[in-house]
């Protein structure tokens, strides 16, 4: 009996064993990389929420989350790609995305796009779903987060240069005459827009659009229409004194504006947090509108997204499935609510409690005119040399080293050589 | 046979720095230099160009414009940074005890802060208007200097910081040269009527003869693979670094650009083999100038 009895539970507890070794076998572990900000904090708690949500949902899935820096998230699925280590689902840039589809980090999704309900394709904001699918059958991404500029204004120091500013400008030459006012009250009108590549590409977006902007792969030339260059070389010239030498991203131009020496910051919604703080110490008053434009019908500002990719491999259909949930209408609105970001789908950011943000309003107003910094995407990694060829010449133009006709001739040539090689 | 038995527990010792060596330093520098013949964007099969990576880097821009940065920085960075941490070094040795402590921690600060937060600090310091260096030109009625923005300034404003953080590195092993230097040379010097100044000189100076080589072939090394400073300092990115008209554009940045912003591995891999010639080059010409010295 206690022979019978001692063999049974052998045999129990090795099939529990058995069992356990089998579950353990099924178990999946998804690697899930995200922007370090989203990786701490509120951000953070939400995102294991949803992680939590997900995986109860799907037993036997564990999902690792882990911040990463830009580059350190750009380097990471390049050399994780090269040695077959890509994480299972990962942001990044819809700029980057071309590199990470060269080297085989992004799995086409397209039939999983397709296979899923249409409910959950149309949440999604059409253009962006566009710049994740560079051709027919191909889709790389579910677009994320995003931004549409916005120009945050110092209203202190619009009324010391007498200025109104329940009106805000409506066309550049407006907005041009009252940033000259602000220099003769002694104070600084914009950042340096000549600095940095997005905030050339805001400029261009007053007087051009999309249709005359990025690469024609095709034939490897800039899209660029020199007349329009032209145009805005010329704003370039004309705000070159007015400007705080600062560049955009700098904290020195969040420093300038808190510090009431700054009137105008044209940039993405993230800078409000910071505009937000000083105003509840007391120390700013502030608002955000739109980027004017050469008319009164045209706004300017540029809009770019980030992505979320899955990788190809033995876990792309459930790392599609988590891709699918945390960018889907209910998890997207919690997400904006919780950090009052605009985002790309348009279902959430069209709930009552979201749109009710007047961040978010009017970054979706922004969005819809707002110009591709980079297009096409996913299609060719951009050679470094056209971003630097387009600020050194508008820098040089600028600075007086080429007139506006020149450097839009330039630019144009310069292009043209960077894409050629 | 048997001395050769006899060596076995030395392979064995030795074994370990070599497999190291082998698989951290010998392949990654030997699959380099194969890959800089061969387009490869770090997954596919990498295809035989020839020299045409090389042909490529030595007919780029960006290339010319990298290489005249780090020639003009290094010309700076290297003696200015000697010379400071050599200052440093006699100061803190004139010191004793509790300030010798003191002043020795203080100055190899820099050296332990991460870059990120020294390039904090310094944009800091260096922002237009009201930045502290600018609050300070602010005082004597001085405009203010967009020391980073200007490419007139942005070379100089990198040397600044870059002497800042390596000074406190080589002042601490300048500083154990000093402390080598038997004090017995001084006292006869004194009393043959030598000043501080023919102390330096005469003693100080070539006595701390190898470990100076040491120094300056190490700041060279360093120098030449500059990267993390201007990269902060620029707020660069892949897709956009180097600031204001490549003003802080260094040739690691742009090998890194090149592998990360664009996937040209091959190329990236060609421009590292190229710094690489270009480090064991100026390593041996200091090597060189050296041996000459001590014949001469």
């Amino acid at each position: 009996m206690d022979i019978r009895r001692s063999f049974l539970s052998t045999v129990s507890a090795l099939v529990a064993v058995g069992w356990a070794g089998i579950a353990a076998a099924q178990e999946k572990t998804l690697e899930y990389w995200v922007y370090s900000d989203f990786a701490q904090g509120d951000a953070l708690a939400l995102q294991q929420e949803f992680i939590k949500e997900f995986t109860a949902k799907h037993p036997g899935v564990k999902i690792e989350i882990i911040g990463k820096g830009d580059a350190d998230l750009t380097a990471g699925q390049i050399a994780g790609a090269a040695s077959g280590n890509v994480p299972d689902v990962f942001m990044n840039g819809i700029g980057t995305g071309a590199q990470l589809v060269e080297v085989g980090a992004l799995a086409n999704v397209y039939d999983k796009w397709m296979a899923m309900p249409e409910d959950y394709r149309n949440q999604f904001n059409k253009s962006a779903i566009a710049n994740c699918t560079p051709e027919p059958q191909k889709m790389y991404c579910l677009p994320y987060t995003g931004y549409g500029s916005l120009m945050f204004r110092n209203l202190t120091v619009l009324k010391k240069a007498g200025i109104d500013p329940s009106t805000p400008p409506a066309t550049w030459e407006e907005w041009l005459g009252q940033m000259k006012k602000i220099k003769e009250a002694g104070m600084f009108a914009i950042p340096d827009q000549a600095l940095v590549f997005n905030s050339i590409a805001e400029m261009y977006a007053i007087s051009g659009d999309v249709s005359t902007w990025g690469i024609d792969w095709d034939s490897r030339k800039t899209r660029i229409d020199p007349a329009v260059m032209e145009k805005v070389l010329q704003k370039f010239v004309d705000i070159a004194p007015l400007n705080s030498g600062t560049s955009r991203n700098d904290q020195a131009t969040k420093d300038l504006f808190v510090t009431d020496q700054l009137a105008f910051h044209t940039v993405g919604p993230w800078v409000n947090s910071t505009y937000l703080e000083a105003e509840k110490n007391g120390k700013l008053k502030y608002d955000f509108v739109l980027i004017p434009g050469d008319t009164a019908d045209k706004r300017g500002g540029i809009q770019n997204y980030e992505i979320v990719g899955v990788a190809p491999g033995e876990n792309f259909d459930i790392s599609w499935e988590f891709a699918s949930y945390v960018t889907a209408k209910e998890q997207m609105a919690r997400w904006a609510k919780l950090l009052s970001r605009y985002n790309s789908n348009a279902a959430a950011m069209a709930e009552p409690e979201v749109a009710s943000l007047p961040l978010i309003a009017r970054s979706v107003e922004s969005v819809g005119y707002a110009m591709d910094v980079m297009p096409p995407y996913l299609v060719k990694a951009v050679p470094s040399c056209y971003s630097s060829t387009v600020v050194d010449i508008v820098s040089a133009t600028a600075d007086g080293e080429y007139s506006p006709a020149e450097g839009a001739k330039e630019i144009v040539a310069e292009l043209n050589d960077c894409l050629a090689e | 046979m048997s001395s050769q038995r006899s060596h076995v527990p030395h392979y064995l010792m030795i074994a370990p720095f070599v497999v190291l060596f082998a698989a951290f330093f010998l392949y990654p520098i030997l699959s380099g230099f194969y890959y800089s013949f061969h387009d490869w964007n770090g997954v596919e099969v990498p295809r035989f160009v020839g020299l045409a990576n090389y042909e490529k880097l030595l007919g780029s821009r960006d290339f010319s414009r990298a290489m005249w940065n780090l020639v003009v920085y290094i010309s700076i960075t290297v003696p200015v940074g000697i010379l400071v941490a050599f200052g440093l070094a006699l100061l803190v040795d004139s010191f004793t005890g509790r300030w010798a402590s003191f002043f020795r921690n203080a100055y190899f600060l820099p050296v332990v802060l991460p870059a990120f937060l020294a390039a904090t600090i310094w944009r800091w310091i260096y922002a237009p208007n009201f930045g502290l260096l600018n609050m300070i030109l602010g005082w004597f009625g001085l405009p203010s200097v967009n020391f980073l923005n200007d490419t007139g300034t942005m070379i100089y404003a990198l040397i600044a910081v870059d002497v800042w953080v390596s000074a406190g590195f080589n002042m601490v092993i300048l500083l154990a040269g000093l402390k080598n230097i038997p004090a017995e040379l001084y006292e006869a010097a004194r009393l043959d009527g030598a000043n501080k100044w023919q102390q330096i000189v005469h003693i100080t100076v070539p006595m701390l003869g190898p470990i100076m080589f040491f120094v300056i072939t190490y700041s060279i090394i360093s120098a030449m693979q500059v990267f993390d400073k201007p990269w902060l300092l620029t707020g660069s990115s892949f897709s956009e670094y180097g600031g204001r008209r490549g003003a802080l554009l260094f040739p690691v940045m742009d090998m890194m650009g090149r592998a990360f912003g664009e996937v040209r591995f091959g190329e990236a891999s060609a421009y590292g083999f190229l710094l690489t010639l270009a480090i064991v080059f100026l390593t041996m010409v200091t090597f060189g100038i050296r041996k000459w010295r001590e014949r001469s």
